[in-house]
C-alpha cells in the first residue's frame, strides 16, 4: 500500500492538467537549450526518480527519399545507426551495460531513437548518443549483410492484408509526393539496398545533421548540469542539413478507383482517402478535419454504431484524419462483411460525408470529441518514455514542443462550423481515391 | 549513485505493495491521478469444455464488448468516449482478466460502466453475433494470414500439449467456435463468473474506502464451488517432430521448443533468467541468438528464447503480464527468413534453424562463462526496471504473484537480490537440469512444404551467400552451421496446409 515515489511525482504533475486550461495542456517544467549549430534539446522534468528518456528526433522520414530507388533507405539507415564508433564500436555492448531499453523507429516524417534508462548514466549516453550522431561509422560488408535484415522486415509484414493494402492506397493516391511509397518501400528498393553504400554516407551527411534533430530528455532531469552537457557534446556538431526537394503533389482532379487482389483470404476492405491539408498547430481548418475523422467516423459516430454495432455490416470502421508534415491522406477504412455489399457500406460513408458537409455538428458531440482529445493526451503522460513520445508529432511538425499548448488551444476554439467547412473544403469528389481489396479469386 | 539508489528504493517500494493472497489486491499510489483496475478471473481456456474451445474467450469478449442490462452497447462507448478510456480484456490458459484505466477526474462515471460490465451483462443475442462474427473471421482469415510468425508459436504450443487442457488456442477452433451458442456464454459465466472466483485488484489514485466498495460490489456475484483443473504437463518428445505448414508465402517462420519444467518462484528461476536473457532476451540485441543470426548474418529482423510463455511477443518489448500459467515451454522465436533470397529455396530457412540449434547444443555442452554471467547479470539488473513503468503494469505483477503464490515484496523486488545470488556455477546446473536439444518441437511456416520436408530428411549441408565479404572465421563456422545434424524420422514431420490450421482438433 506504499506509493511509489518516481511514478506519483510524474503523475500528480499530468494530474494537474485538466485545470490548468487557460495556462496550457503541457504540465511538466521544461528548459529549452539552443545551440549556435541549430541543435535543439528539450528538457522535461517529469518525475521518475532516477530515471531518464532520451529520445532523439530526426525529421527526416521516407518523405525525404526523392530519388529513385532509394525508397526505404531512411529505415534502412535507423538499422546502421546501432554499427557503433570509432569511439564506441559496441553500441549494442555499452547500453547492455547500462540496461537501457533502447530501440528507434521510422515513418512517413520521422526516424526516432529512443533509450530508457538510469538518470545516473545521463553524461554517458548523451556521450554515447552525441558520438554516433556525429561520427557513425560502420564498414560496406556489415552495411550489406544488415540489408538482409531489412528485407525479412519487408517481407514479414508486405504480404499480410493490411501491408498489401497500404502499398497500394498510397500508389493509387500520390502521383508525385514521396508519400506515394511505404516507409518500409518498394520491394526491388530493399533487394537493391546492399548496393547502396556511398549512398547511405551521403545520407548521414546530408539528414543527420543538428538543424534536423531535437533531443527530448524526459525524466528525472537537471536543467543545469544536463544544459551543460548538451553544450560540451553537441556544441562541436558542424551544421550542413541539406534540405530534400521534396516534389509537391499536384491537385488531384478527379475521384481515383482502384481495386486490388489480395492473394490470402481477407474480408473485401474498403478505403476511402481524401487529400488532406498539412499538419498545423494554428491552422483551425486543419485541426477542425482532425476533429471531423473523429465525430464522423470515430468509435463515438452514428455510422460506427450503424454499422458496427446495431446493422453489423462491416467488422470494423475507423476513420484516420491525423494528419502529416505534408498534405497527406485522411482516411476511412471498413471491412465489410458480406462481399457482396460493399457498395452499400460506400453509400452509407458518402451519405455521412454529406451530412457532415450540409449540418451542422452537434455541440455535445463536439465538446465530448475536444475532451476525447484531452483526455487522450493526458491519459499518455504515464512514464518518462511516454512523456517525451508524446511531445514527438509537435516535434517533428515544428521543431519543437511549444506546439503542444497551441494546438490544443486551436482545438479549443474549434466550432461546429469550422467542421463544417473542414468537410466542404477537404472531403470532396475530385480529391477522393477509394481502394477496395478484395480476395483473389474470390470469397 | 544516489540516483541508483533511489531506483532501487523505488523498486521496492513499488513491489512491497504486496499481493495478497485474499480477493483483493491493491498497489495504492495516492497522489496519481489515474486509477487502475484488474479483475481476475480464475478460468481459462484450460476450463473451455470439449468441443466448445473457445467459450473462456467469447465469454470474456461478450462481457468487453457487449451490453449490459443498464446500457446498451453504443451507449457504453458514448459515455467512455469523453473519457478517452475503455476496458479491456484477456484470456489465457490459466487467467480471464478484465482492465482498465481512467483519470481521477472521471472515475465514479467510468466505474459504473466497468462494473456493470462485469456484474450485469445484457448477453444481448445482437452483441453475441457480432463478437461470434469477429472471431471467426480471425480464425479463417486473420490468424492464418496475419503474423505467420505468430501463428508458428501458436502451433507449437499446440504440439508440446497435445492431449492436455492447454493444447486449444485460446480463440478456440473453427469449427468449436461455429457450435458455441449464447446460452453455452451464459451458462459459462454462471458457473464461473463466481465472488469466490474472482480477485479484485486497484492501483493509482483511488480515494478512501473505494477498494472496500469496490469488492463489496463484486461479493454480490453468487459463491460456488468449482472443479479444479489439473495442472497440464507438457509433453517432451521422443527426437524431433516437425509440424510444416504449406502457404503462399515469401518468408519462412520458425518456431522451436520442449516442456520445460520451471515456474515463477523456484530456486532455478533466477538461474535459467540469466541464461535465457544471454541466450535470447526478447526483442533485444543482447541475445546471442540475435547476434549470431541477424547481427552477423542479416537473416532476418531477430531471434530470441523464452522461458515464461510470451504471447504476442511482437506487439511489446516488456514481457507480457497475466499470462501465468503452471506449466511453460523452453520457445526460441526465429523470425521469418526470406525464401526468395539468392541461394536454394529453404537453405536459408535450414540455416537460421540449425544456428539456433548449434548454439542450442553448445550452450547445454559447455555452459555459460563466469564473464557472460556477470554481464548478464548487470543488464538484467538494470534493466527490469523497464518492466513496471506504469501503474496498470504494476498492479498486473502483483496479481501475476497471487496466482503464482510469490509472497512478501513480490517478484519484481525479488529480481535484483534473486540475481545477485546467481552464479555461473548455479546457471550451468540449472542449463544442465532443464535444457537439451536433442527432442524438440519444430514448426515451420513455408512455401513448398514437400521441398522442405525432403530436405531437412536428406540430411544435406545448407550454405548461405552473403552479398558482402565475410572472414575465413565465419565462414567456417558456416560451414560448420550449415551442416549442423537435425536427425527427424519421415513419420515425425506433418504437412498441413494454411487453411487447415487450427480448423478444428
Amino acid at each position: 500500500m506504499k506509493p511509489m515515489i518516481g511514478a506519483a511525482l510524474l503523475l500528480a504533475l499530468a494530474g494537474s492538467t485538466m485545470a490548468q486550461q487557460t495556462d496550457g495542456v503541457f504540465p511538466f517544467d521544461s528548459r529549452l537549450i539552443e545551440l549556435e549549430n541549430g541543435f535543439k534539446a528539450y528538457l522535461i522534468r517529469a518525475g521518475a526518480p532516477g530515471q531518464v528518456a532520451y529520445v532523439s528526433m530526426v525529421r527526416t522520414g521516407s518523405r525525404d527519399e526523392v530519388e529513385p530507388g532509394k525508397s526505404g533507405f531512411a529505415h534502412f539507415f535507423e538499422h546502421m545507426m546501432f554499427r557503433g564508433t570509432d569511439k564506441y564500436p559496441d553500441y549494442d555492448g555499452v547500453t547492455a551495460e547500462m540496461g537501457a531499453a533502447r530501440n528507434a523507429f521510422t515513418s512517413n516524417d520521422m526516424t526516432v531513437y529512443y533509450l530508457v534508462a538510469s538518470a545516473d548514466y545521463l553524461e554517458r549516453i548523451i556521450d554515447l548518443e552525441s558520438d554516433r550522431f556525429m561520427n557513425l561509422k560502420y564498414a560496406e560488408p556489415d552495411f550489406r549483410t544488415e540489408a538482409g535484415a531489412v528485407l525479412g522486415e519487408y517481407q514479414q509484414s508486405a504480404t499480410t492484408p493490411f501491408g498489401f493494402l497500404n502499398e497500394k492506397v498510397r500508389e493509387t493516391a500520390f502521383d508525385r509526393h514521396t508519400y506515394r511509397h511505404t516507409t518500409i518501400g518498394f520491394e526491388a528498393d530493399v533487394r537493391a539496398m546492399p548496393e547502396g553504400f556511398a549512398y547511405s554516407q551521403s545520407f548521414h551527411r546530408r539528414f543527420y545533421r543538428p538543424e534536423n534533430i531535437v533531443l527530448v530528455i524526459a525524466g528525472d532531469v537537471d536543467f543545469d548540469a544536463t544544459a551543460a552537457l548538451i553544450r560540451q557534446y553537441y556544441g562541436g556538431w558542424s551544421p550542413g542539413y541539406s534540405a530534400p526537394d521534396i516534389p509537391v503533389e499536384p491537385p488531384q482532379r478527379a475521384p481515383r478507383r482502384r481495386t486490388v487482389q489480395y492473394k490470402g483470404r481477407t474480408l473485401p476492405v474498403l478505403s476511402i482517402n481524401y487529400k488532406a491539408p498539412a499538419w498545423s498547430a494554428t491552422n483551425k481548418q486543419a485541426v477542425a478535419m482532425e476533429v471531423l475523422g473523429e465525430v464522423a467516423f470515430g468509435s463515438n459516430s452514428d455510422i460506427y454504431k450503424r454499422l458496427v454495432i446495431n446493422e453489423r455490416k462491416v467488422q470494423f470502421l475507423s476513420g484516420n484524419f491525423g494528419l502529416s508534415r505534408d498534405p497527406g491522406l485522411a482516411s476511412v477504412t471498413a471491412m465489410v462483411i458480406d462481399p457482396t455489399g460493399v457498395g452499400v457500406v460506400e453509400r452509407d460513408i458518402q451519405q455521412t460525408v454529406d451530412r457532415f458537409k450540409t449540418e451542422i455538428v452537434d455541440e455535445t458531440r463536439l465538446n465530448d470529441t475536444k475532451r476525447n482529445l484531452k483526455y487522450g493526451f493526458l491519459m499518455g503522460l504515464e512514464t518518462a518514455q511516454n512523456v517525451a513520445f508524446a511531445t514527438i508529432p509537435y516535434v517533428i511538425n515544428t521543431g519543437g514542443i511549444e506546439a503542444v499548448d497551441t494546438y490544443y488551444r486551436t482545438l479549443d476554439s474549434v466550432t461546429p462550423e469550422d467542421v463544417r467547412t473542414a468537410a466542404r473544403t477537404y472531403l470532396i469528389d475530385n480529391a477522393k481515391t477509394v481502394v477496395t481489396m478484395v480476395q483473389a479469386g474470390g470469397n | 549513485m544516489r540516483r541508483l539508489l533511489s531506483i532501487l528504493a523505488s523498486l521496492m517500494l513499488l513491489t512491497s505493495c504486496v499481493p495478497q493472497p485474499k480477493s483483493t489486491i491493491t498497489v495504492r499510489e495516492a497522489d496519481s491521478p489515474f486509477i487502475a483496475f484488474n479483475v481476475w478471473v480464475k478460468v481459462g481456456s484450460q476450463n473451455d469444455p470439449a468441443g466448445k474451445e473457445g467459450l473462456a474467450a467469447l465469454t470474456a469478449a461478450l462481457l468487453e464488448d457487449g451490453s449490459t442490462t443498464e446500457d446498451s452497447y453504443d451507449a457504453i462507448l458514448a459515455k467512455l468516449y469523453p473519457m478517452a478510456a475503455g476496458y479491456g480484456s484477456s484470456v489465457d490458459k490459466e487467467m480471464t482478466v478484465f482492465t482498465g484505466r481512467v483519470h481521477r477526474d472521471n472515475l465514479d462515471d467510468y466505474y459504473t460502466l466497468f462494473k456493470n460490465a462485469l456484474l450485469t451483462p445484457a448477453f444481448a443475442e445482437a452483441d453475441f453475433e457480432r463478437i461470434k462474427t469477429q472471431t471467426l473471421n480471425f480464425l479463417e482469415r486473420t490468424r492464418r494470414y496475419g503474423r505467420d510468425e505468430e501463428l508458428s508459436k501458436e502451433l507449437l504450443f499446440s504440439l508440446a500439449y497435445r492431449g492436455t487442457p492447454y493444447e486449444h488456442p485460446e480463440e478456440g477452433y473453427v469449427e468449436s467456435v461455429r457450435s458455441i451458442t449464447l446460452d453455452d456464454v451464459r451458462e459459462f459465466y454462471a458457473a464461473h463468473y463466481l465472488s469466490n472466483n474472482m480477485v479484485v485488484g486497484l492501483a493509482g489514485g483511488y480515494p478512501d474506502g473505494f477498494a472496500e466498495t469496490v469488492r463489496g460490489d463484486f461479493d454480490a456475484l453468487p459463491q460456488g464451488s468449482l472443479t479444479p483443473v489439473s495442472a497440464s504437463a507438457g509433453i517432451v518428445p521422443n527426437g524431433v517432430r516437425v509440424l510444416i505448414v504449406e502457404k503462399s508465402t515469401d518468408a519462412t517462420a520458425i518456431s522451436l521448443g520442449f516442456p520445460i519444467d520451471l515456474v515463477r518462484g523456484e530456486s532455478d528461476f533466477f538461474p535459467m533468467m540469466v541464461f535465457n536473457s544471454w541466450f535470447g532476451e526478447h526483442r533485444n540485441s543482447f541475445s546471442h541468438l540475435y547476434q549470431v543470426i541477424r547481427e552477423a548474418r542479416g537473416m532476418n529482423y531477430g531471434d530470441y528464447s523464452y522461458i515464461e510463455a510470451f504471447p504476442l511477443g511482437y506487439t511489446t518489448q516488456v514481457p507480457p503480464v497475466n499470462a501465468a500459467r503452471r506449466s511453460h515451454l523452453f520457445e526460441i522465436w526465429i523470425r521469418p527468413v526470406s525464401l526468395t533470397s539468392p541461394g536454394n529455396l529453404h537453405d536459408r530457412a535450414l540455416f537460421a534453424t540449425r544456428a539456433a540449434w548449434r548454439e542450442l547444443d553448445r550452450i547445454v555442452t559447455d555452459g555459460m562463462s563466469d564473464s557472460a554471467v556477470i554481464a548478464t547479470k548487470q543488464f538484467l539488473h538494470n534493466y527490469s526496471v523497464n518492466w513496471a513503468t506504469s501503474v496498470s503494469r504494476r498492479l498486473a505483477y502483483a496479481m501475476d504473484d497471487a496466482f503464482y503464490g510469490i509472497r512478501g515484496d513480490g517478484f519484481l523486488a525479488s529480481v535484483r537480490p534473486g540475481l545477485a545470488s546467481v552464479d555461473a556455477a548455479a546457471v550451468n546446473a540449472a542449463i544442465r537440469r532443464h535444457l537439451q536439444d536433442e527432442n524438440m518441437y519444430a514448426v515451420f511456416i513455408t512455401a513448398d512444404a514437400e521441398g522442405l520436408k525432403q530436405k531437412l530428411l536428406s540430411g544435406v549441408p545448407t550454405p548461405i551467400t552473403y552479398a558482402g565479404q565475410k572472414s575465413a572465421e565465419h565462414m567456417a563456422e558456416d560451414e560448420a552451421i550449415a551442416s549442423f545434424p537435425i536427425p527427424v524420422a519421415p513419420e515425425n514431420i506433418t504437412i498441413i496446409g494454411i487453411d487447415e490450421v487450427f480448423e478444428r482438433k
